[in-house]
């Protein structure tokens, strides 16, 4: 199956991505329109539009045309959906967002420089990582270990609550960083023990301590750390992406049972020990109970749905503030009063395409490492993304995770994309003859950049 | 800058905002349409064949998403399908343009089509706004109950909530609506009626007879449970809610529905229970009733009857009843007899009387979407067998026995109805039910031509009127808050019953003083309005 590999001249190279090119362009067209209704509704909240006001949807138009250019000009290899797909959330976002004021300010602040920065990064790890190059950072499994339980430790010695979440100094969420830093450690960790941690012995099969010990002491102590924190939904998506990592490295569906198995006993201790847990079920189960308190925010949200209807009103028409801070983790209720039904059926296909691409290049990347990594990126996209939709409609309690690239949030916006850089990198296939190992380091330092 | 501000603020910006909004649909549409079309492009052919097992996970992944959306489709497309979402929307949303706020909510209407309760739109300082409305006030006010964002639903309100606000199709043709409501986003959704089984005219005499009194009457058709009148006095008016009616104790208990929940010593009206349930068992025997009482231990009080009591009052002597049947004792309402008689029959007899007569539970009367209305049967304590002085009184309707104006209607009933119990029902349409067989058809029989003896001839027949036919059963309760419970409980005509009630009136003495005369005013009401042959 393997093609000739990259090709040679800038026409060709030019021609090869057309696809990307023309689906990213009725992507901008489709956001351009939604954000010409977003400004039409700045005066009709009295408030007049400015020339600063044009320049988050210029940034978003000019970094994704960016990355395109870069791709194009280094003959990129890899998939051609993937950035128009990310280009219509990241819009959506920017249109949300900007809906709630988050742009509001009347200077030029970090919020205009989030988006274009996260595009370039993902850009720039694709590039860097791509032919093969992404196969260093399995040499790195025990920096990607030792990053994870500090970044955890960090947060715990220094972090701030704020609204039932953990901060690290001002804001900034350094704990979004283990989405990566996890899933890079197990994949690494089991590209190098699949053969031993297949192996499975007993009358009732089960694994081998031997090899499994050390990433199961990782675990613990990682998303024990993590529960202490109260984080649940960060230890419900890392837990499950790192179990749907081993089932994929192993071929060993047995993982995913004793994993089930373990996340029950987990889930009963959690509801029995912390009365965090134990409200949050009682509000999901009975959000009446407690109309203007604890059920409050998501019976706001589903007002707002109900009111935006199968049509929505329109950007622009609702009132999506009245739902408190819903440009973070309700974003998504925001989307679907204004866009009504149809508009969050539209978002969803697109998050749904992304996924099943994700997954796609998980199953077809050509190294054991890649297929794992893109696994559990792909994992951690899906959960989280399961997780807050799931949340929101009050299909399930409220983790009080993001939605990708909608919500508000810098960290967790640059190491999404981060994580899909590193996919796509890996959706470039592996050079023709396999180069020697480069520096472990590189990644450190782009991690670390990551999360501050 | 100028150009955009002008265009946002000029006329055409409305359309043109909706043009916008549906071409940034289509857009949408649109690529995912081309994403499609180059599939055969995007292929990632320079990687290895797709590994087997992730097929499976990006199906479930779907799978997920899938399911949010029908889950957040029964919230965003039919809310209106769960009523404490609408209360909360309506009344903590502040999105005027939400359509929970303008749900024409479906009236509430009598069986003659008297409208009970209707939604109207009230002008008010924020623009019009959707009101409930009660045209006849306090007089239906327990059983169509209310309904108010803040204090909740209660009464058929409640029962019906979900049909009232238009979420309860069940026909293609509501459905219909409900799709068209949908897809048109109506901002006034309406919501569908209820008929109730009430009659509008019955019920209001039955409230003014009662006027200042506390009270309850009860009137339904024995074969089929149809429920004429439910009326409960104190009442409180629904058009005006507010709350100091739930937070202040009211020594009136104005809220309370007393027809179907307010527990009352039955006194007398009880002994056509005991009479059921001798005749059952073959009893035709007489039993001699001193006229100074009996008594089961010498340590007790004697029993005796309201002759007696009289008689000293006037400073003579009552010679008694001597030994009597079945019949003369009903008729003249002996506590001696009956005492005796239960005692005859012993606790055991009791005990599975009660049981059958569905004593100790509830029934449900209005059985909406989500929730139902109920009416209490009573509260019977189980008497311990060493007590006897206990079953002689439970056995006059008096010490442990507790019932409710519904539930003696009932039992009024099942006599009409040759012992068969229909469940009561309010919403017309209902299929009628039958709760219990309550005695044998003999029995029942039997019964009927004794209870029309007693407006005849017995403590009944002050009320007697020529081609009515009213048979019936008065009680005179004691009750340990003041003055006796004056009870009358029968139906109409003896020989073919087509009506059944149950009238008691809170400390009104004598049943046949007080509540007899509003059983008869009601009953020829009915003639005229056809409910009686």
């Amino acid at each position: 199956m393997a093609k000739p590999a990259r090709s040679e001249t800038f026409t060709e190279r030019w021609d090869a991505r057309a696809p990307e090119r023309r689906l990213l362009l009725w992507v901008l067209f489709g956001i351009g329109v939604g954000f010409l209704m977003v400004l039409g509704a700045l005066p009709k909240d009295g408030i007049a539009v400015r020339a600063l006001d044009l320049l988050p949807p210029l940034g978003f138009v000019l970094s994704f045309f960016a990355a395109h250019a870069l791709f194009v000009a280094v003959g990129f290899r890899g998939d051609q959906l993937m950035l128009a797909l990310v280009a219509f959330l990241a819009g959506i976002g920017l249109l949300a967002q900007f809906r709630m004021g988050v742009y509001a300010g009347d200077v030029l602040g970090v919020a205009h420089l989030v988006l274009p920065v996260g595009v370039a990064l993902l850009a720039l790890v694709t590039v860097a990582l791509m032919d093969g190059r992404y196969r260093p950072l399995a040499a790195a499994r025990w920096f990607w270990a030792v990053l994870s339980l500090g970044i955890v430790v960090l947060v715990l010695v220094t972090g701030q609550r704020f609204r039932g979440a953990v901060y690290g100094a001002g804001f900034i969420t350094p704990t979004e960083g283990l989405k990566l830093s996890v899933v890079l450690f197990t994949a690494a960790f089991i590209d190098r023990n699949a053969k031993a941690l297949a192996k499975w012995r007993g009358p009732i099969p089960f694994p081998l301590l031997r090899p499994l010990w050390p990433l199961a002491l990782f675990a613990a102590l990682l998303l024990g750390l993590l529960l202490v924190q109260r984080d649940l939904g960060l230890v419900l998506i890392l837990g499950l992406a790192m179990l749907l990592q081993l089932t994929a490295g192993t071929k060993r569906v047995g993982y995913l049972a004793y994993g089930a198995l373990a996340a029950s006993a987990a889930g009963l201790a959690v509801l029995e020990f912390f009365s965090h847990g134990q409200r949050r079920v009682a509000s999901w189960l009975d959000p009446f109970s407690d109309p203007t308190g604890a059920g409050w925010q998501v019976l706001q949200g589903l007002s707002g749905m109900f009111a935006g209807g199968l049509w929505g009103e329109g950007f622009s028409q609702a009132r999506p503030r009245y739902t408190p801070i819903a440009e973070s983790d309700f974003i998504y209720a925001v989307v679907a009063e204004e866009l009504g039904f149809i508009g969050s059926v539209l978002l969803l296909i697109f998050f749904g395409l992304l996924c099943w691409r994700l997954i796609l290049i998980a199953s077809r990347a050509k190294s054991p490492f890649g297929m794992l990594a893109a696994t559990g990126i792909a994992a951690v996209f899906s959960v989280q993304t399961l997780l807050n939709v799931g949340g929101v409609t009050k299909a399930i309690p409220i983790t009080g995770v993001t939605l990708p690239f909608i919500s508000q949030g810098g960290s967790s916006l640059l190491t999404t994309c981060i994580a899909l850089g590193v996919v796509l990198a890996i959706s470039d296939g592996e050079p023709k003859a396999v180069r020697k190992k480069t520096k472990p380091a590189t990644g450190g330092r782009r991690r670390r950049a990551a999360t501050s | 800058m100028d150009l955009l501000n002008t265009l946002f603020q000029s006329a055409p910006w409305g359309p043109l905002r909706i043009g916008l909004h549906v071409v940034f649909l289509l857009a949408a549409v649109y690529v995912l349409k081309q994403a499609l079309d180059l599939r055969a492009v995007t292929a990632l052919k320079h990687l290895a064949k797709p590994r087997a097992g992730f097929g499976i996970a990006a199906v479930l992944v779907l799978v997920g998403f899938g399911a949010v959306l029908v889950h957040q489709a029964t919230w965003q497309l039919f809310g209106t399908t769960r009523p404490a979402f609408v209360a909360f929307m309506q009344l903590h949303d502040r999105r005027q343009f939400n359509p929970a706020h303008w749900i024409q909510r479906g009236r509430i209407l009598g069986a003659a089509g008297t409208v009970l309760a209707e939604t109207r739109a009230v002008q008010t300082s924020q623009g019009v706004a959707a009101q409930r409305y009660y045209p006849f006030g306090p007089d239906f006010a327990h059983v169509v109950g209310y309904a108010d964002p803040r204090f909740g639903a209660s009464g058929i309100e409640a029962a019906a909530n979900v049909q009232l606000n238009g979420g309860n199709p069940d026909s293609w043709q509501d459905w219909g609506e409900i799709g068209r409501q949908v897809l048109t986003q109506a901002k006034r959704p309406k919501g569908s009626d209820v008929t109730l089984t009430l009659d509008a005219a019955l019920q209001r005499l039955a409230m003014e007879r009662l006027g200042d009194r506390a009270g309850a009457v009860v009137v339904l058709r024995p074969q089929d449970g149809a429920v004429r009148v439910l009326a409960s006095s104190p009442s409180f008016d629904p058009n005006h809610i507010d709350a100091d009616m739930f937070l202040r104790a009211d020594p009136r208990a104005r809220l309370l529905n007393r027809a179907t929940a307010g527990l009352y010593p039955p006194g007398s009206t009880f002994k056509v229970v005991v009479a059921a349930e001798a005749l059952d068992r073959g009893f035709s025997g007489r039993i001699d009733c001193p006229a100074d009482g009996w008594t089961t231990s010498g340590r007790y009080r004697k029993i005796r009857d309201h002759e007696y009591y009289e008689a000293r009052r006037a400073g003579r002597t009552w010679r008694g009843h001597g030994r009597i049947g079945l019949d003369t004792g009903l008729i003249e309402s002996s506590n001696v007899f009956f005492a005796q008689l239960g005692v005859y029959l012993g606790h055991d007899a009791f005990r599975a009387t009660t049981k059958r007569f569905l004593f100790n539970g509830r029934i449900s009367i209005g059985a909406g979407h989500s929730r139902q209305q109920f009416m209490r049967t009573g509260r019977i304590p189980r008497i311990a067998t060493s007590d006897r002085y206990g079953l002689a009184q439970a056995s006059i309707g008096q010490g442990k026995v507790l019932a409710t104006p519904a539930q003696m209607a009932l039992i009024a009933a099942a006599v009409a109805n040759d012992g068969v119990a229909v469940r009561p029902r309010l919403i017309a349409g209902e299929a009628p039910a039958v709760v219990g067989r309550f005695m044998r058809p003999d029995t029942a029989r039997r019964l009927r031509r004794i209870l029309r003896r007693v407006v005849v001839e017995g403590t009944g027949r002050g009320i007697d009127t020529p081609g009515l036919a009213i048979a019936g059963k008065t009680g005179t309760a004691e009750n340990p808050f003041g003055a006796t419970h004056s009870w009358f409980i029968g139906f109409a005509p003896a020989d073919r019953p087509a009506l059944a009630f149950a009238v008691l009136v809170e400390h009104g003495g004598y049943g046949s003083t007080a509540a007899a005369p509003i059983a008869r005013d009601l009953m020829v009401l009915a003639k005229q309005r056809g409910h009686l042959p």
